[in-house]
């Protein structure tokens, strides 16, 4: 599993830049970075080194930040092989909240994030489907 | 420090044979000064001497202060269309300060004192402290703004009287407010509730709590809930006391609650107070709301005859846990300044304040915004959102939003659209809370 920040921010300009450059600044990398907006307000989903620390620090500079485990699932690089994965888990009857893809992994494989309400199911299926899980310290 | 439960508190009473007199003997005392002030204004002031005219009553109809219903009212704009010292009932050169209130149409109101008024408002708030627990020992922060608002002033003449330490801080800059705060070891700290649970926040923020002496906060000028003063309270491990006062009739000290919170006690014996039915006149029995008037007893300067404070409450007279016989006066219902009429419905600020915090989930810090959009009134509430109830799903947090649209609707009786926003976008006061923008243009 993966741990990721969530971020509240308010749908205008600067808002996501202003985490960025906070968490730049104090020399956290941020590996994955998604956003889910609504016309007033939105969510930045961050994947980051440290994920505790950097939490702990969002924090002191006054955000609402949430810590969520999420799952970290490679893709092989081969056409059709998200759609393969989202199948499994669709045949099993899982439901994916939200999923993101990682900014860069040279030389590695790509890496999509996904959230789900029934992650112990969604991990079963992914392993049956030989997808290989990324943990924390693995990326 | 921490809080002291009411259980183990020891009552400090200034004035017991003030405090705790009986109503005979209370009724006796504000009687005989009633007479004379009555005598007084009719022969030097002649806004009163017209209207007691007018109204056919001489100074020798008002034999106690069962007659006070005889007497004339008196408005803040009375007050503003006497400006500057056109009220004053003592010679030019008897008057010591001057301290005022520009309120919220920006027109000053200026309130004289002679020095004996000084003295006196100065007894008051240090009744008010020692109310709170505080004695000559204590050190007390003073971070009320100095200056024409009678906050600063107010407290620091109480100190005095106390023969405590003040530490005149005035409002801003809260990161030397927290240095002195720690520094000079204050006991106490008195400021407006929305600018002690900023500087509460700070406090936690920059890790000072626990390096405090303060165990007591006392804090007015703007409407409070009970849930505020929780939260002030369980973060900085003091007790808070809630003071009323407003300039026209002397400053803070007016009235002030005890440990027991069972309403704020009225120092009668100066300040007579009367509840009536906002539209009849009619005094309210105890416990019933109205509109709060006083009658100043002792005032030299700008004494005033039932002046009409717009703030909705309740009395209750009998003797309080605290030992206190003076009256007590409810948290106010609202102010007529406040309210809003929305699509002719009245919303005050506090019932979002006290319907927010009865989710159990919504930190106090809001903004009503009232917008007129094509002839409509738009009522739209800004909360901010804090990590007790942020959701990582947008889902949730839309649920959010409408459960607190509902719940604001159930509690107001209007529509209100629900903006959530950032945490500290909603600017804190340092003086006044600022709870209201109006946006519509009504000319
Ligand atoms: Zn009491």
């Amino acid at each position: 599993m993966i741990s990721q920040l969530s971020v509240f921010v308010d749908n205008r300009p600067g808002s996501m830049a202003n985490i960025t450059e906070a968490l730049s600044e104090a020399g956290y990398n941020i590996r994955a970075f998604a956003t889910f907006d609504t016309p007033e307000f939105g969510i930045l989903r961050l994947v980051v080194d440290k994920p505790t620390e950097a939490k702990e620090f969002l924090t002191s500079k006054g955000f609402v930040v949430r810590v969520q485990e999420v799952i970290g699932a490679e893709l092989k690089d081969e056409r059709g092989s998200l759609n393969y994965m989202l199948r499994k888990l669709a045949d099993g009857n899982v439901n994916i909240n939200y999923i993101y893809s990682f900014v860069i992994r040279s030389g590695k494989a790509p890496v999509m994030v996904l959230h789900t309400g029934e992650t112990k199911e969604a991990l079963k299926l992914l392993n049956e489907a030989k997808v290989t899980l990324v943990n924390d310290d693995e990326l | 420090m921490t809080a002291i439960p009411k259980e183990q508190w020891k009552e400090r009473i200034r004035d017991p044979k003030i405090e705790c007199a009986s109503r005979d003997e209370m009724t006796a005392l504000q009687s005989e000064r009633l007479v004379e002030t009555v005598k007084r204004v009719y022969e030097n002031v002649e806004f009163y001497r017209k209207k007691m005219d007018d109204l056919g009553v001489l100074p020798g109809d008002i034999k106690g202060i069962e007659d006070i219903g005889k007497l004339p009212f008196t408005t803040k704009e009375d007050l503003r269309d006497h400006y500057p010292f056109k009220l004053l009932a003592v010679p030019n050169e008897r008057i010591a300060r001057v301290q005022g209130t520009s309120g919220t149409t920006g027109k000053l109101t200026v309130v004289p004192y002679t020095q004996r008024d000084v003295d006196i408002w100065g007894e008051c708030v240090a009744r008010a402290l020692t109310m709170a627990g505080l004695t000559k020992e204590d050190r007390i922060h003073i971070c009320y703004g100095y200056g024409l608002f009678t906050g600063g002033m107010g407290l620091d003449l109480g100190v005095q009287a106390l023969g405590a330490m003040a530490i005149p801080m005035s409002s801003g800059n809260t990161k030397r407010q927290m240095t002195c705060m720690e520094d000079f070891e204050a006991t106490a700290f008195a400021c407006t509730p929305s600018y002690a649970l900023h500087l509460a926040e700070s406090m936690v923020e920059e890790g000072v709590v626990d390096r405090l002496k303060i165990r007591a906060g006392i804090h007015g000028a703007e409407p409070w809930t009970q849930e505020m003063r929780k939260k002030i309270e369980s973060i900085l491990h003091i007790n808070c006391f809630d003071i009323y006062g407003l300039c026209e009739i002397s400053g803070p000290g007016v009235a002030m609650d005890c440990i027991h919170q069972k309403g704020l006690h009225v120092y009668e014996d100066y300040f007579y107070p009367e509840v009536l039915n906002p539209v009849t006149h009619e005094a309210c029995a105890d416990g019933e709301t109205g509109e709060l008037v006083f009658t100043t007893l002792m005032k030299e300067a700008l004494p005033l005859l039932r002046y009409r404070t717009k703030d909705l409450t309740d009395i209750t007279h009998g003797t309080c846990d605290c030992g206190r016989t003076l009256p007590r006066i409810s948290k106010f219902r609202g102010r007529t300044d406040d309210m809003k009429v929305i699509r002719g419905v009245n919303v005050f600020p506090t019932q979002v304040e006290t319907a927010l915090l009865a989710m159990g989930t919504v930190a106090p810090h809001y903004l009503l915004i009232v917008e007129r959009e094509n002839n409509l009134d738009v009522l739209t509430v800004m909360v901010e959102v804090d990590e007790h109830y942020f959701s990582d799903e947008i889902r949730k947090l839309d649920e959010l939003k409408t459960k607190v649209g509902n719940v604001l609707k159930a509690a107001l009786g209007v529509s209100v659209r629900v903006k959530l926003v950032e945490p500290k976008t909603i600017e804190r006061s340092e003086g006044k809370a600022k709870r209201v923008i109006d946006k519509r243009d009504l000319s």
